[in-house]
């Protein structure tokens, strides 16, 4: 292999040298686009539970009372027993529970979305602390209420004002923004636990379609080993049985809908045309280049190359080549996936995972979380791809090189 | 094959399907012998020409080349052995396009382990004998065609070859051009020694040389 001889190759036939790069390159391009746009929408399908700190969700469906009158569970959510809580604490993988109370409240003159939280826990609703726009966090024993920011300003709701839920009243000490939070178990009202609690278990309505204890709850939110999430699924529904509800990542990326969404099978089927598509432009064009060098591998051969000389010579000239349009492939990459970045996707929340009824306000409208698709080429897939454009050099070079290496020289100069 | 016989082809023979190209040939050139193989086109003088340097192998036959029956030989050890003694030029010159004059010349000891100065000063120096010192960096297609021949012939001579094998090297040259190139392999066959074995279908050139062998229908016949 001679260095010199290779570069001057290149450069000199560089009308041949682009055609072959830019062919390769926006196969690989391609290649990498695919992969980070699958990778995007998984990652977009993380989000909604990642913002209230879980990777699974789990409520239970079952019946509202026909009289709606007082606290009711939403139909979506309906009793999970303490015991239940705790078989689900101690599947291997799960690596802690968020718990959270929803209710419906039907008072006389107004109806609340009321969510029970805890005071201090990484996993759930009470990540709401760093949502206080005004005033401050609920404290443990104090009968106490936040408002949701844009429901106080609705009904002229302020701060210190008092609120009566349930036949019970709750200074309100501080406004909570939503919005900014997850989507999932949305609420007008947030009280501690421990009062949502009480206010469930003192409600007949609801104990007489779903009887509940204190310490029984009606979300779950869980964290768990990532790679085991599937199985935890699929678990819990186990012990809950068939009117469970488990959202995990997998089940938003099918809200999705889009193809990328849908199957892992068809990026790797989209992969690998891609793939095809650039080894057929780097073995079409190599083969071109290098049946017209026919006479040069002749004189090669005549004045003392060997096949292995002019294998290596080949091969090292097809990997080069093939190596900067792996680059250049990464380049488009970047730039397109740089583009795609401002790509907003709609992540729909399912109307049971944040039940409004249908009869107020905003109550039958598609929640969605917004959020720009986090498109990005990680290191590991933009190493893969240059890694493959060298092995499709190597490949096409040396398979081209080992053929036309068999030339006869006095058949290539005979003169003319 | 006598004892100073650079060269020896003995019963030589090359079948391409039923056609025979050559026939029963043989010959010697000597050590530092000019010979020139004269002939109509088609007559098998270049076949001729390949089987006697390695290039192609005889259906039927024996080549001796210094010293060393290459019939057997692998294509590498063919190669290997046509780096280390022979030398060719050619009627198209068959210059590397992308490579300048010198890097030209410099081809055959590429795969050789070398630094690039010293194939560099090799074939700088040789160019300067065939007074193409300032055309070093020249690429073929900047070169007239006597000075492509010229470079085409310090590339065979890179190797300091036993014997250079040149097949109608005046060929695709005017008249005065070929005289000068036909001057040059003299000089080199007096002054450096080197076997010669010439191909053309020009009788005029054959005066050259210190002997002509003619041939006819694939058969030497003087």
């Amino acid at each position: 292999m001679n260095v010199r001889y290779i570069m001057k190759e290149l450069y000199y036939q560089r009308r041949r040298t682009l055609t072959s790069i830019l062919g390769l390159s926006i196969g690989i391009a391609l290649l990498i686009v695919l992969n980070s746009l699958s990778l995007a929408y998984r990652q977009a399908a993380h989000v909604p539970l990642k913002e209230i700190g879980a990777d699974i969700t789990v409520q239970r469906s079952g019946d509202v009372p026909k009289d709606l009158a007082g606290a009711v569970f939403p139909c979506s959510a309906v009793t999970i027993r303490k015991e239940e809580v705790e078989k689900i604490q101690k599947l291997p993988g799960v690596r802690g529970i968020g718990t959270g109370l929803l209710l419906w409240v039907f008072d006389p003159n107004r109806a609340w979305i009321v969510l029970g939280i805890e005071k201090e826990n990484s996993i759930g609703p009470s990540l709401l602390r760093s949502s206080v726009t005004e005033g401050r966090f609920l404290e443990d024993g104090k009968p106490e209420a936040l408002v949701e920011q844009a429901y106080a300003r609705q009904f002229g709701i302020r701060l210190n004002d008092t609120i009566s839920v349930a036949n019970k009243r709750f200074p309100v000490v501080g406004f909570v923004d939503a919005s900014r939070a997850a989507k999932i178990a949305v609420a007008n009202v947030y009280l501690t636990l421990k009062e949502a609690e009480d206010m469930a278990a003192s409600s007949k309505g609801l104990q007489s379609v779903s009887p509940y204890a204190p310490g029984d709850v009606n979300l779950l939110f869980i964290k768990a080993d990532q790679e085991k999430i599937t199985g935890l699924a699929s678990e819990m529904k186990g012990i809950l049985g068939n009117k469970a509800t488990v959202a995990t990542p997998e089940s938003f990326l099918k809200l999705l809908g889009s193809l990328f969404a849908i199957s892992d099978k068809f990026t790797l089927a989209a992969s690998l045309i891609a793939i095809i598509v650039a080894v057929l432009i780097a073995f079409k064009t190599m083969a071109g280049n290098i049946a017209e060098r026919a006479r040069e591998i002749g004189v090669l051969k005549a004045v003392g190359w060997t096949n292995r000389n002019v294998v290596s010579q080949l091969m090292s000239e097809s990997v080069i080549q093939c190596f900067m349009a792996g680059i250049l492939g990464l380049l488009i990459a970047l730039g397109a996936s740089f583009g795609l970045s401002f790509m907003k996707v709609n992540i729909p929340i399912p109307w049971e995972m944040s039940p409004t009824p249908h009869f107020l306000p905003g109550g039958g409208d598609q929640v969605f979380k917004t959020l720009q698709l986090p498109v990005h080429v990680p290191w590991n897939l933009a190493f893969f791809a240059i890694l493959l454009s060298i092995i499709i050099g190597g490949m096409t070079g040396g398979l081209l090189g080992r053929h036309i290496s068999k030339i006869k020289p006095s058949e290539v100069l005979r003169h003319d | 094959m006598t004892k100073s016989s650079i060269l020896s082809g003995t019963d030589l023979s090359k079948k391409y399907g039923d056609l025979e190209v050559v026939k029963g040939v043989s010959l010697a050139i000597d050590a530092g012998e000019f010979a020139c193989l004269v002939g109509k086109s088609g007559c098998g003088k270049t076949t001729l020409l390949s089987l006697l340097s390695g290039l192609e192998k005889p259906t039927k036959g024996q080549v001796i080349l210094n010293g060393k029956e290459i019939n057997g030989a692998s294509e590498d050890e063919l190669a290997l052995f046509r780096r280390e003694n022979v030398g060719f030029i050619f009627q198209s010159f068959n210059l590397i396009p992308t490579l300048s004059a010198w890097e030209n010349v410099a081809l055959p000891l590429f795969p050789i382990k070398m630094t690039n100065e010293e194939r560099r000063k090799r074939a700088t120096e040789l160019l300067g004998k065939m007074e193409l010192g300032h055309r070093l960096e020249h690429l073929p297609s900047a070169l007239s065609g006597g000075e492509k021949q010229r470079v085409a012939i310090a590339r065979a001579l890179i190797n300091n070859p036993k014997i250079i094998f040149a097949d109608e090297p005046t060929g695709n040259l005017d008249s005065s051009t070929g005289e000068a190139i036909m001057d040059i392999l003299g000089k080199l066959h007096r002054d450096e020694g080197v076997a010669i074995l010439m191909v053309t279908h020009e009788v005029e050139l054959a005066k050259a040389a210190n002997r002509v062998i003619r041939m006819k229908d694939g058969e030497v016949v003087s």
